[in-house]
């Protein structure tokens, strides 16, 4: 017998079936005599994957009530009998188990060397909930789940549209898993689309359980603070962006799809941005990249007035926050420095704590040891105004990776002000600012559409410009189709 | 040899062309500009000299798009020869290397006496070049980026402090318009055409351009922005700490913002402000002509990389930017380079464009004959 295909011979097959699933003990092999023929034939399956109703309804009925007119070939068996929409044949002995360990059915009948495989998978999967990564008021309730097919299937009911592509490929040395590039095919430069291949062409992982593997994978720049691909759990976002001609990734069990490229002003945008009227939405863009500012700086511009040049600030401000620090034991930095880590921590426990917990612990945490070391005379109340204000002008970020990234920024925005004040400062706004004009997501530099100056695309950047005017797909990502519409 | 991403837009060479001219100058025109004309119009010179510097930054544009895709270390030595060549290329190495050095050195010293007393300078100036170097390995792409994003952010800065300094403008400081005559505006000429200094990187960055025609567009639109910043402060630093007051002062700009106090703001004092725009501009300018130096080098050594060559110059450039002793020398320094910058980028390009035409006239004419 040859090690790599099938002999035909019933009882030869059926030994190597056991042999070589002796050791999964979920696996269920079920045999049976196929109607009419004197034919035997053998089903295994994963107990508990693999659909046991269509198994017994389709399959199992269909293979011994069906009358079978000898001579039985795989074309016959195919074509006749097995009414099911996702088959494979398999000649070769390789490659079947892991499919069948996957939740698909292994058909095997006497006198037919080959198996046929039947997709049967059928997972405990999550119904389609609202995305809790990003809130919005006004939009779409709905947001990716874990399951591929789903997730690509709520990308198509965005509408009738022919050039939605979608084209999957597996990723993964051992653990296969599907992948799905979707693009817009009269949108998307095809250079770009050529690029996203050959960076997933390079892919050579064991195993990539969350479309967070694949972003490291592919970006440009691996020591970069920023992420270079965006993540997201809306569908709406997602077309959205398909139809500025960007593409998107989406990845077998995970909600989260990725879009590139992606630039920095896409971070602090939200999808709610183009749902609302444009003058307020303008107002609330504006608040946003105020907002990161205020939560990178205010801590290192604290520590760089009161420790390095308190004669800069105002005279009464000056004497009020020196009056409130009389006391307090540390320098302005070990004190700032003390309490953002603190509430990092917070914020962090609260995170990992089970729900009902978390906002109890950041109670406690925020009000009482705050209250109690302003009390003791550790730190001094106007911190914790700064504090608090960093604190919660970072939730403004709609994307919770650029967060994060802002979020620790400022630990070395405030070491740069302990060791040089202002002028450390504007040291550490010069090198980020030099790192994000070199930085680049897939050709595309990450400050766009800000600079290069693209005057129409600034419509959409710091503030929204009425729906009406926007008839036009961002230049910077080189579309096929540069309008909208008329 | 220039790769496709690398280059730039004409937007993008006159916003480095503002970026280079705007510098330490911002803070000292004030006194230079009254040293010479000791009259309340030094206004008028530096427009004038705006006008000289328009009509000096025109000639380098001409010159250099007549050879597109090469820096002037490559067309020099194919207008006026080989070895005249090498030595002219010498010498631009030599003014970028100079110029970026005086820039730092300004800051360093205006961050140490206004921001960090007690800093040593050497660290001052160590993080200022480390953080410089950083952004020039990108090469010319990531550096017109950058300064797009300074010099908006400079332009509203110091329109704010311009306008909040009118407060404390006395019209009659700055009367009688012309009452001297012009004879003292002139004399101030020269001094003033100083603080434009810049527009000589085209000579490099229209090597850099999309479209090299438009390298007379975009020096020009470069060279206005800075008129359109030098005017005003001189005017109303004239107006409001008066000839001699402003004469007595090392950096009269600061002294300016420093004399008034805006209540009812958050902020009462912009001096801070005015530093940190200032720390930008010597930021951009230093880098820029880093870059030109750095780049000169790696063209003279027969192309080596210029990115070695960044690494390599910087303790160049440390060395040069400690060199002077003191404030005094560090203005000497200033004025040196003021002097080869007029002989050099002053009348050199349009002598170098006659030649460079009359050669081509010249080579056509003999061409059809052969």
């Amino acid at each position: 017998m040859k090690a790599d295909s099938w002999s035909g011979d019933f009882d030869l097959d059926i030994g190597r079936f056991r042999e070589q699933t002796a050791i999964h003990s979920d696996l269920r092999l079920r045999e049976l005599e196929l109607g009419g023929a004197p034919l035997r034939a053998a089903l295994l399956f994963v107990e508990g994957l693999s659909d046991k109703e269509f198994i017994d309804r389709h399959l199992i009925r269909m293979l011994m009530k069906g009358r079978f007119e000898p001579p039985v070939t795989a074309e016959y068996v195919k074509n006749r009998i097995l009414s099911v929409g996702a088959l494979t044949e398999r000649l070769s002995a390789s490659g079947w188990l892991a499919k069948t360990l996957s939740g698909h059915t292994a058909l095997l009948i006497e006198g037919i060397p080959e198996i046929f495989l039947i997709d049967t998978v059928h997972a405990g999967k999550r119904a389609p909930q609202e995305p809790e990564s990003e809130g919005l008021v006004r939009g779409p309730r709905i947001g990716f789940n874990e399951s591929l097919s789903d997730n690509t299937a709520m990308l198509r009911m965005s509408g009738e549209n022919e050039s939605l592509v979608i084209s999957k490929r597996t990723v993964g040395r051992r653990v296969k898993r599907e992948l799905a590039v979707a693009y817009m095919s009269d949108i998307v430069d095809p250079e770009l689309l050529r690029e996203v291949h050959r960076r997933l062409d390079r892919i050579d992982l064991d195993d990539l359980p969350e479309s967070g593997y694949v972003e490291q994978l592919i970006e440009d720049n691996r020591l970069s603070p920023f992420q270079q691909a965006q993540n997201t759990e809306r569908p709406d976002r997602v077309v959205a962006a398909l139809l500025e001609g960007r593409v998107a990734l989406l990845l077998d069990g995970t909600p989260f799809a990725l879009i590139v490229p992606v630039t920095l002003s896409m971070l602090l945008q939200s999808p709610e941005d183009y749902y609302e009227r444009w003058l307020p939405v303008s107002f609330i863009r504006i608040l946003r990249f105020v907002s990161v500012a205020v939560s990178m700086l205010l801590p290192s511009i604290y520590i760089a007035f009161i420790s390095f040049n308190p004669g800069l600030i105002p005279t009464k401000l000056a004497v009020t926050i020196i009056e409130t620090r009389t006391g307090v034991p540390f320098p302005a930095y070990i004190e700032a420095v003390f309490m953002e880590i603190a509430i990092e921590v917070l914020r962090e426990a609260g995170l990992r704590l089970p729900k009902p917990i978390g906002p109890a612990m950041g109670i406690v945490g925020g009000l009482i040891i705050g209250e109690a070391a302003v009390q003791a005379g550790f730190i001094s109340p106007i911190l914790v105004i700064v504090v608090a204000a960093t604190a919660i002008t970072s939730f403004t970020i709609p994307s919770y990776s650029a967060g994060i990234t802002f979020r620790y920024l400022r630990f070395f925005a405030m070491l740069a002000a302990a060791l040089f004040g202002l002028f450390g400062v504007v040291m550490f706004l010069l090198l980020i600012g030099s790192h994000l004009v070199k930085l680049k997501s897939f050709g595309v530099p990450y400050l766009s559409p800000a600079v290069p100056y693209r005057l129409s695309d600034w419509k959409d950047l710091l503030v929204r410009l009425p729906t009406a005017a926007m008839k036009k797909r961002p230049r910077i990502l080189n579309p096929k189709d540069p309008t909208r519409g008329g | 040899m220039i790769q496709p991403e690398e280059r730039i837009r004409a937007a993008q060479a006159a916003v480095i062309v503002s970026n280079l001219i705007l510098g330490a100058g911002i803070l000292t025109l004030p006194r230079s500009a009254l040293e010479n004309t000791h009259t309340p119009d030094a206004w008028i010179a530096v427009l004038l000299a705006g006008a000289l510097a328009l009509l000096g930054g025109c000639g380098i544009a001409l010159l250099s798009r007549r050879y597109p895709g090469q820096t002037v270390y490559e067309f020099a030595g194919r207008i006026v020869g080989r070895a005249p060549g090498f030595v002219l290329s010498v010498l631009i190495v030599a003014y970028f290397l100079a110029t970026a050095a005086f820039q730092v050195r300004s800051m360093s010293e205006v961050s140490s006496f206004f921001l960090l007393e007690g800093t040593p300078t050497w660290v001052i100036t160590a993080i200022f070049l480390w953080v410089g170097l950083y952004l020039t390995v990108g090469g010319i792409g990531p550096i017109a980026r950058l300064f797009e994003i300074i010099l908006p952010a400079t332009v509203a800065f110091l329109a704010l402090l311009s306008v909040l300094s009118l407060r404390i403008f006395e019209p009659d400081r700055i009367r009688p318009v012309l009452g001297e005559g012009i004879a003292p505006v002139l004399r101030g000429l020269k001094a003033t055409s100083l603080a434009y200094s810049g527009s000589e990187i085209m000579l490099i960055l229209t090597a850099y351009m999309r479209s090299p025609k438009q390298a007379v567009k975009a020096v020009a639109a470069g060279i206005l922005v800075p008129i359109a910043i030098y005017v005003p402060i001189v005017f109303i630093a004239v107006g409001a700490l008066s000839v001699e007051g402003t004469l007595s002062r090392t950096w009269p700009t600061i002294d300016l913002i420093r004399s008034f106090e805006i209540g009812g703001l958050i902020f009462e004092r912009f001096e801070s402000l005015l530093l940190i725009t200032w720390i930008l501009q010597i930021f951009s300018s230093f880098t820029i002509a880093y870059y030109a130096a750095s780049l000169g080098v790696s063209r003279l050594l027969g192309g080596r990389s210029a990115r070695l060559c960044l690494y390599a110059l910087l303790p160049v450039v440390y060395l040069l930017i400690r060199a002077p002793r003191n404030i005094r020398d560090v203005f000497g320094f200033g004025d040196v380079i003021g002097e080869c910058y007029i002989w050099m980028f002053g009348a050199l390009p349009w002598a170098l464009l006659i030649l460079s035409v009359c050669k081509e006239k010249w080579n056509a004419k003999g061409q059809p004959s052969s």
